[in-house]
């Protein structure tokens, strides 16, 4: 961890606490002397937000690994921040339940950072997203105290809600040390089914069938193959039932493959690995994001604006369920003026366009954000109580908060 | 500024017809649905009936400048004293905001005002294939405003989730009198999670004058199953086994034989009068796996230890068992004049012991103690019946109610499940959370509401906001400009 950064700032110093309470003293110390702070997980998520104001200290929640509290027939969990999905996942599935979450490196990422970053994959679309499982949270903040939300039960309404005011907030209103969760059943079994290359328009339209057909997949995906385009659906549930999703979507015979078990499973894997936002060097990342029942039109405004700046994508993934748009792209021979005319472009044919992922040089003119939402006099006035130094990620956030 | 000058002001922002301010006129606004004993009855200096959120903003905004309290309310159905203007003030009815302003019949969303009913939100988009999941059993009066308010639940969100998971944006007025929309419709919205922090925040942190709301697709079959056991310590353990075997019904309640003795005789549903506990279970989703779940839930059902276990598969029948679970408080007229409806959390696994202390503190306190609940996520209802003109019976109350909270949180559990904090259990948020969980959560209120207007004496324990907001704040200063307050 000696040479990390963070969009090319190097970070000088990493503090690793081992518990809870010496990170909420470390960070109330920081805060107090005037550093700034960059909470660190596993670091795979680090490349998105805005060129930071400052790097100063990492607070890293490596030592803080354990699982507090797991009770499967009561099917909630408490895990400290730094353990990593992929550890967690293995001993849930021992009792064959899951997080159904779904990220790139997700073996290395730790519980904290999805929380904090919100990330999620294709099984949104029939299985939420860690803001509808996590039940509590607690968080050190910047003036030392390390407070609690929540608790261990399934239903809860007994305060504010700061499981909600952390999650996606990107480590800028406070450092996630631990956070409780309802746990789901392990899917009976599993079938995913993909079409052969398709058009567009083709893909799109069996990708729309299949989703309201009776059985409805969790998982409905559009991608760009070998200059062709193919839909991917996941089905979940009893064999009996997910073979007759199977039997009923088939009727189609675009949907050529079919795997089951861990081939499915491996499949999905995969896909979402592709989005990695460590991998693959120099490129850039984009999200777009418009209500679900445009995914159409937002999906062809996505590729005459790729065309249009001359740019061939390596990856293109489109979620019509969730009404997203993922893509990747080179950067080479970008300038950060040409990134700010893509911007620009692009957020006139979405409702919401976020560079997840960009060199620190080409990134630094724009808010990778996107447009700032009219919510911000709110968002600053939070950020003011919790962080009123300006400790946590500066300039990172939303408008750079 | 003076009353009359006030009422004058309201009158010009909303009409004359839509402002209260007689005697007679604020009387059914001093209270709401909590118990009159628990929670005080206040009167608010004025009630304000808007139609429009520009009204709410201007109303807030004059709030402002008188510097008075305002209490946001939907249909007053709230169990917590959360609608009760405690320090006085305005109260915002938002009932005449009572429209579905949109549909979106393919993407399933619909925007709604805060007024519209929580049923007939859901009856109104049913022939389109769909429904409003969150579903209380005062969701026929209940409003949409209201259910944001206080994350309302109800049976069928053991599988849908809570109203937090069904709500995409709002637009609210904030504190000041701005009018904001929080939120999306779809994911990766930037910044903060706005939306949900709002939801739940009991009328502390804005007023609601829209939702975006996710409607859920009506599923292709549904069955009501009944099984009934000797006891509802039996009956949990059954509840235990069906969730650990990997099934999530659409709902899983329990009622004992109490409850059974008020609804039977009202509602004729066909509950077992000998039972000591029943457990009504749905289970919706594609026809075949409704069939085959159901018989996965009667083998387990016998093997706990039922003494019946019945499918109902017509409408009519399950409407009906249905009928006798949502309209049991209606019933308990027939057992006693007053009751206090209980709301807390235990895990699951702590249901029986939990069920069990239930009854000692019942015989401990000469109190009669229903229970129906939502026993599929360890949410309590603990029902004492009583009667407010009997000497002592309030006290027995208050005393076997403070041993059954202090039971659940012991065990694991939460201070509330769905009816919120509101005045009712204030004092009681010290028993879960220290002086700094408490001072992160008076770090929003004060981020969102420095002057502290919006529902005052509400969920933070009584005397808690001066002193302890002082101090936080107090660090923040010091921290960011090296000043320290004398």
């Amino acid at each position: 961890m000696d040479s990390m950064t963070v969009d090319g700032a190097s970070i000088k110093e990493v503090v690793t606490p081992g518990s809870a309470a010496e990170l909420a003293s470390v960070l109330g110390e920081a805060s107090a002397s005037g550093r700034a702070v960059t909470p660190i997980g596993s670091g795979t998520k680090l490349a998105v937000g805005n060129v930071p104001a400052f790097v100063d200290l990492g607070l890293s929640t490596g030592h803080l690994t354990r699982v507090l509290h797991y009770e499967p027939t009561d099917m909630t969990l408490s895990v400290e921040a730094g353990i990593r999905f992929g550890e967690l996942q293995v001993l849930l599935a021992e009792r064959g339940q899951a997080l159904p979450i779904e990220v790139p490196d997700d073996a290395q990422a730790t519980i904290g950072g999805l929380i904090a970053t919100a990330m999620a994959g294709p099984r949104r679309l029939g299985c939420g997203t860690l803001r509808d499982l996590l039940i509590g949270i607690s968080v050190a903040y910047p003036s030392g105290i390390l407070a609690k939300a929540g608790g261990l039960v399934v239903k809860n309404v007994t305060g504010f809600d700061l499981m909600r005011l952390h999650l996606g907030a990107f480590g800028t209103l406070g450092v996630i040390t631990s956070a409780n969760f309802k746990v789901l059943p392990l899917a009976r079994t599993e079938t995913t089914l993909i079409t052969s290359g398709l058009t567009l328009d083709e893909a799109l339209s069996a990708a729309l069938t299949a989703r309201q057909s009776r059985l409805r997949p969790i998982s409905v995906e559009v991608f760009s193959s070998n200059g062709k385009w193919q839909s991917a659906v996941r089905l979940e549930g009893r064999a009996e039932t997910v073979a007759l999703g199977v039997s009923s979507i088939t009727s189609n015979p675009v949907w050529s493959t079919e795997l089951s078990g861990p081939e499915s499973a491996q499949w999905w894997r995969t896909y979402v690995q592709q989005q990695s936002l460590i991998e693959n060097g120099d490129d850039i990342v984009v999200r777009f994001g418009s209500a679900p029942k445009k995914s159409g039109t937002l999906s062809q405004s996505v590729q005459a604006l790729l065309s249009k700046h001359a740019l061939s994508p390596q990856l293109f993934a489109i979620s019509p369920g969730l009404g997203t748009v993922l893509i990747r792209f080179d950067s080479e021979g970008l300038s950060p003026d040409s990134i700010k005319i893509f911007q620009s472009a692009a957020t006139i044919i979405a409702d919401t366009v976020t560079v997840l992922k960009a060199p620190a040089d080409l990134k630094a003119g724009i808010d990778i954000w996107g447009a700032v939402p009219t919510t911000v006099a709110v968002m600053r006035s939070l950020k003011s109580e919790f962080d009123g130094g300006g400790t946590l990620n500066p300039g990172r956030f939303v408008d750079r908060i | 500024m003076n009353h009359s000058t006030m009422i004058e002001r309201l009158q010009r922002i909303v009409g004359t017809k839509s402002v209260f301010h007689e005697s007679g006129d604020l009387l059914v606004y001093e209270y709401d649905g909590s118990v009159d004993g628990v929670v005080d009855t206040a009167r608010p200096a004025a009630v304000v009936l808007p139609t429009t959120p520009q009204q709410v903003a201007d109303v807030v905004k004059l709030a402002n400048e008188a510097g008075l309290p305002v209490v946001p309310r939907g249909a007053g159905t709230g169990l917590s004293g959360g609608a009760v203007a405690q320090t006085g003030g305005i109260v915002i009815a938002l009932t005449r905001m009572d429209r579905v302003l949109e549909f979106d019949r393919e993407d399933g969303t619909a925007l709604v005002e805060p007024g519209v009913i929580n049923l007939e939100l859901s009856e109104s988009t049913l022939s389109d294939g769909y429904f409003f999941a969150p579903d209380p059993s005062s969701q026929r009066a209940c409003t949409i405003g209201g259910n944001v308010a206080e994350n309302s639940g109800g049976p069928h969100c053991l599988k849908y989730g809570v109203t937090t998971n069904h709500i995409l944006g709002l637009e609210v007025v904030l504190p000041d009198g701005r009018i904001a929309w929080l939120g999306g419709n779809h994911l990766g919205t930037a910044g903060y999670d706005l939306t949900g922090t709002m939801v739940g925040s009991e009328g502390l942190l804005g007023i609601v004058t829209k939702a975006l709301v996710r409607l859920t697709p009506s599923p292709e079959a549904t069955t009501v199953m009944l099984a009934a056991f000797g006891d509802v310590e039996t009956a949990s353990e059954a509840v235990s086994r069906v969730i650990g075997a990997g099934i999530v019904p659409a709902a899983l309640e329990m009622m004992d034989a109490l409850t059974i003795e008020a609804v039977e005789p009202q509602y004729h549903a066909g509950y077992p009068m000998d039972a000591g506990a029943v457990l009504l279970i749905e289970i919706d989703g594609i026809s075949e796996d409704v069939a085959d779940t159901a018989r996965e839930i009667e083998l387990i059902c016998q093997e706990s230890g039922a003494s019946e276990v019945r499918i109902a598969t017509e409408k009519i029948e399950r409407d009906l068992l249905w009928k006798g679970r949502k309209m049991a408080l209606a019933a308990m007229g027939r057992l006693s004049p007053n009751y206090y409806l209980h709301d807390t959390v235990v895990p699951r696994t702590k249901l029986p012991a939990t069920l069990k202390r239930v009854e000692a503190i019942s015989a401990e306190f000469g109190l009669r103690i229903a229970n129906v609940f939502h026993a599929g996520d360890g949410n309590l209802h603990p029902l004492m019946l009583f009667d407010r003109h009997k000497p002592g019976d309030v006290e027995r109350v208050l005393g076997a109610s403070h041993e059954i909270l202090s039971y659940c949180v012991e065990v694991g559990g939460a201070l509330s499940g769905e009816h919120g904090i509101g005045t009712e259990k204030r004092d009681y948020m010290t028993l879960v959370f220290t002086g700094e969980d408490l001072a992160a959560m008076a770090g929003i209120k004060n981020s969102f509401d420095p002057r502290g207007l919006f529902n005052p004496e509400k969920l933070f324990p009584k005397g808690y906001m001066c002193g302890e907001v002082r101090a936080l704040r107090n660090q923040a200063m010091a921290q960011k400009h090296g000043i320290y307050p004398l």
